[in-house]
């Protein structure tokens, strides 16, 4: 029924969002699209799974430590790899990102294998809303990632770090003159990519299950989401999300469901061919 | 000059980028506080790198940089605003993406303990530039040119600087936006703070400077009192070989 | 033993050509290619459905065109994008390439994969010879393959990209022209990496999708930054210095009674992701550093810098 594809959508699309805002902001700020996201979401997950299920913790909590967990991850990657290739050019920053997706989405295939795993929550049985099918993990996506949208506008748009974020991406030299430190705001940056990796991490886990290749079946969604919004603008990579989401959905109707992925793929390449800028971002084409 | 310290104050300065060769080729130099000194010289003469390498964006290989008596030689950009060291840059001198508010916000946010920042000083600068105060929600990258130059001398003046460094201000203005520009540079100077003029369009400056130096490849050829300087010895100066 | 050799020269042959080919789409054109596998599959793939009815000669050919044209459609959709949407749409290829063999069985047999492959000049020997012959072709192929590209990579045509690789405003100055000849050096890579898979499948004789996997993109990715990018030679010694080391943790394997066979394949890649990174933060220019080149190279006719 469509509606309930609709509605499926759109919960797909929310647990987008982070990721692909996660994505943008570092492409706005650091200039380079960071290929680790999908390994990212990966990682957070598992961290959340052992503070969940090895060490009893209830999943709320064990998410808040995975985010923590990931925060301190990914400004550790920034300041030891990505920070030091800064002046090297963004075909060095693609490549060396890639090499920490291996690293990262490995450590946890060495130390849990290839086998997936479950969070330790309850079954719930799913809401009939004037016969729709909603699951509590749908809920609990919804209101988690409306509720990290909203901060995150809130601390871009009224804030003065957000000033300091939106300054670093339009001209790093002149906030730099303005008092503004590029390196703590690259590193607080990384922090609140591993905060949305993580946090999208568990609500992925919920939904599927943990394994190592979770972030990656997302990556090209993730990249989708991004690049439809617009690469840089997280208005466009929460409006791209939900757009996939829906597309990814609705393509049940007509394609198997082993072939959702091509989707996103089949959206990248009419967006090339159409408008690579997105919807709400600045020109693409190399200078 | 003599008995006051010198407000800014440069020895041996030398930079250059990635592993190219020195751009800046040794520069020394002292400016007295309250004053206007413009920097002219041919093109590729290395007045914008040296300009840059004294607001911090590129690290001097040698020499030093004293603005008030603090040695900021190995400060970055950032840091060196916060000791009383402010620039403007020639192109891209607004957050585009920002509005007029927020840039004006910016400019003082992130200067920790910075005397002399506040709300005096805010009014202060805001009645050197009425005509930005006016539309707080604009755009910044929707100002024409002559208007993003007066918001961009404002964000750098709300830091209340010691020395105010200016890459070209009259860079693709209108005649009448170039004197009117000018003025503004007169009218900091009147505020207390000494200005560093680096400009291509000699006679715009030397109508407002009180000294200009003269740099050819990088290295200082002249240093005199504006009134001394001849069209003559310009001419000489710019078309000479180099080194 | 001699087997275990023929098996490894013959798996090095493959890895060399498919490093041969990023080594000219990255290193020497500044292409970044995130699907790797992709089109190494496509050509296995290609060449296991064509070489029953064609033969195994056109059948290369065959897996090799089509890959150059792969390419092509690719490099053409984002050639004048910035490098990062080559390198998301490359990506998002090789996935479409991974679900389609996994799902089009009435093509590619799906998760079960083709068998029964015809080789090279099978009819020429015994089978306990073969392995000689097919070792002497890999190895005839790389020497070709390396010949081509090194002659490719010193004429006019490298030179161009090589100076257009690291300076985008050049690139930009120049035009339409220089888009054309970096959308050839992508083609022409694709294809080898077509070839590659051609001799993976020639080799196996039989294939499925568990065969391609992300380990050939990252190798292939190491090899080339390890040799030096844009340097074939270096490339050679990179590829062979990395293939014996991931050979060593085999025995690893066997020596550490702990480890399983998804952990071995887990240190494997971690690994060469974090010799990726250590080699671009240590040691950008490869362990083999590319020979330098002289104004002269550039500008034959000029009397040098004045």
């Amino acid at each position: 029924m469509v509606a309930q594809l609709i509605l499926d959508g759109l919960v797909t699309g929310l647990l987008l969002a982070l990721p692909a805002l996660a994505l943008t902001l570092t492409f706005a700020i650091l200039h380079f699209p960071n290929f680790a996201i999908g390994a990212m979401l990966t990682l957070g997950s598992y961290a959340a799974w052992i503070a969940n299920s090895l060490l009893g913790i209830p999943l709320a909590m064990a998410a808040v430590l995975a985010a923590l967990a990931m925060a301190v991850v990914a400004m550790l990657c920034d300041f030891l790899v990505f920070a030091r290739l800064r002046d090297r050019g963004s075909m060095t920053l693609l490549v060396a990102s890639m090499g920490v997706s291996l690293i990262l989405e490995n450590v946890c295939r060495f130390s849990f294998g290839n086998s997936t795993r479950n969070f330790a929550i309850e079954v719930a049985r799913p809401i009939r809303w004037h016969g729709l099918r909603i699951n509590h993990e749908q809920l609990i996506t919804a209101v988690t990632v409306v509720a990290c949208v909203i901060l995150m506008q809130m601390l871009l748009h009224a804030s003065p770090l957000g000033r300091a974020m939106r300054a670093v991406a339009d001209n790093p030299s002149l906030a730099a003159v303005r008092g503004v430190e590029r390196q703590t705001v690259s590193s607080i940056t990384w922090c609140l990519a591993g905060v949305l990796s993580a946090l999208s991490g568990v609500l992925a886990g919920m939904d599927r299950a943990v394994d190592p290749l979770l972030g990656w079946n997302y990556q090209i969604p993730i990249f989708a989401a991004a690049i439809l919004g617009g690469l840089g603008s997280p208005t466009g990579a929460i409006v791209g999300a939900l757009v996939i989401g829906l597309a990814e959905e609705l393509s049940s109707l007509v394609l198997p469901t082993n072939y959702r992925q091509i989707v996103s793929f089949a959206v990248i390449l009419m967006l090339l061919l159409v408008r690579s800028q997105g919807l709400f971002g600045g020109k693409a084409v190399r200078k | 000059m003599t008995g006051v310290a010198p407000a800014l104050s440069v020895r041996g300065l030398r930079s250059g980028y990635g592993n190219g060769g020195d751009i800046v080729c040794g520069i020394d130099l002292d400016q007295a506080p309250e004053s206007i000194l413009a920097v002219i010289g041919p093109n590729g003469s290395g007045k914008s790198t040296f300009v840059k390498t004294l607001a911090g964006l590129l690290r001097p290989r040698a020499g030093t940089v004293v603005v008030t008596g603090t040695d900021v030689s190995h400060l970055s950009p950032a840091r060196r605003v916060a000791s009383g060291l402010a620039y403007v840059p020639q192109e891209a001198n607004v957050f585009g993406n920002l509005t007029i508010g927020e840039n004006l916000k910016l400019a003082t946010e992130f200067l920790s303990g910075r005397a002399g920042v506040g709300p005096a000083q805010r009014q202060q600068v805001m009645a050197l530039f009425p005509e930005i105060a006016v539309r707080p929600k604009l755009l910044a990258g929707n100002l024409s040119g002559g208007q993003r130059q007066m918001l961009a001398f404002a964000c750098a003046l709300l830091a209340n600087p010691e020395v105010l460094l200016l890459d070209e201000p009259s860079a693709g203005l209108s005649p009448k936006f170039v004197g009117e520009t000018m003025e503004a540079v007169t009218r900091v100077r009147e505020s207390g703070v000494t200005v560093l003029l680096v400009e291509q369009n000699v006679a715009a400056a030397l109508r407002v400077a009180d000294e200009v130096m003269v740099l050819v490849a990088g290295r200082r050829s002249l240093r005199v009192p504006a009134r001394d300087v001849s069209s003559a010895d310009l001419a000489a100066l710019f078309f000479a070989k180099a080194g | 033993m001699i087997a275990y050799l023929t098996t490894l020269l013959v798996l090095v042959a493959v890895s060399a050509l498919v490093g041969l080919a990023l080594n000219l789409q990255w290193g020497v054109a500044g292409l970044v290619n995130f699907g790797v596998v992709g089109f190494v599959a496509l050509g296995a793939y290609a060449t296991a459905v064509l070489s029953p009815p064609l033969g195994w000669f056109a059948g290369m050919v065959a897996a090799a065109a089509l890959c150059a044209v792969a390419s092509t459609a690719l490099a053409l959709l984002s050639i004048r994008l910035e490098e990062n949407y080559l390198a998301i749409v490359t990506i998002g290829f090789g996935e479409a390439v991974r679900i389609l063999l996994l799902n089009e069985t009435w093509l590619t047999g799906g998760a079960l994969g083709i068998a029964d492959i015809p080789r090279p000049f099978v009819s020429l020997v015994s089978p306990a010879r073969y392995d000689v012959v097919l070792l002497c072709f890999s190895l005839a192929l790389v020497a070709i393959v390396f010949t081509v590209l090194e002659m490719l990579i010193r004429s006019p045509f490298g030179r161009v990209l090589r100076a257009v690789r690291d300076d985008a405003t050049v690139a930009a100055a120049l035009g339409k022209p220089v888009l054309m000849l970096r959308i050839k050096a992508f083609a022409i890579g694709g294809a080898v990496m077509g070839v590659a898979g051609a001799l993976h499948a020639f080799y196996l004789t039989y294939i499925d999708p568990s065969q391609f996997t992300s380990i050939i993109t990252a190798y292939a990715f190491m090899a080339v930054i390890a040799g030096g990018r844009g340097s074939n030679v270096g490339l050679l010694f990179g590829a062979g210095t990395i293939m014996a080391l991931l050979e060593a943790t085999r025995f690893l394997k066997d020596a550490v009674e702990m480890i399983d066979g998804t952990q071995l394949a887990a240190l494997r890649l971690g690994l060469i992701g974090l010799g990726i990174v250590l080699l671009l933060l240590l040691r950008p220019q490869g362990l083999f550093s590319e020979p330098r080149r002289r104004v002269r190279d550039f500008f034959p006719n000029d009397g040098g810098p004045n």
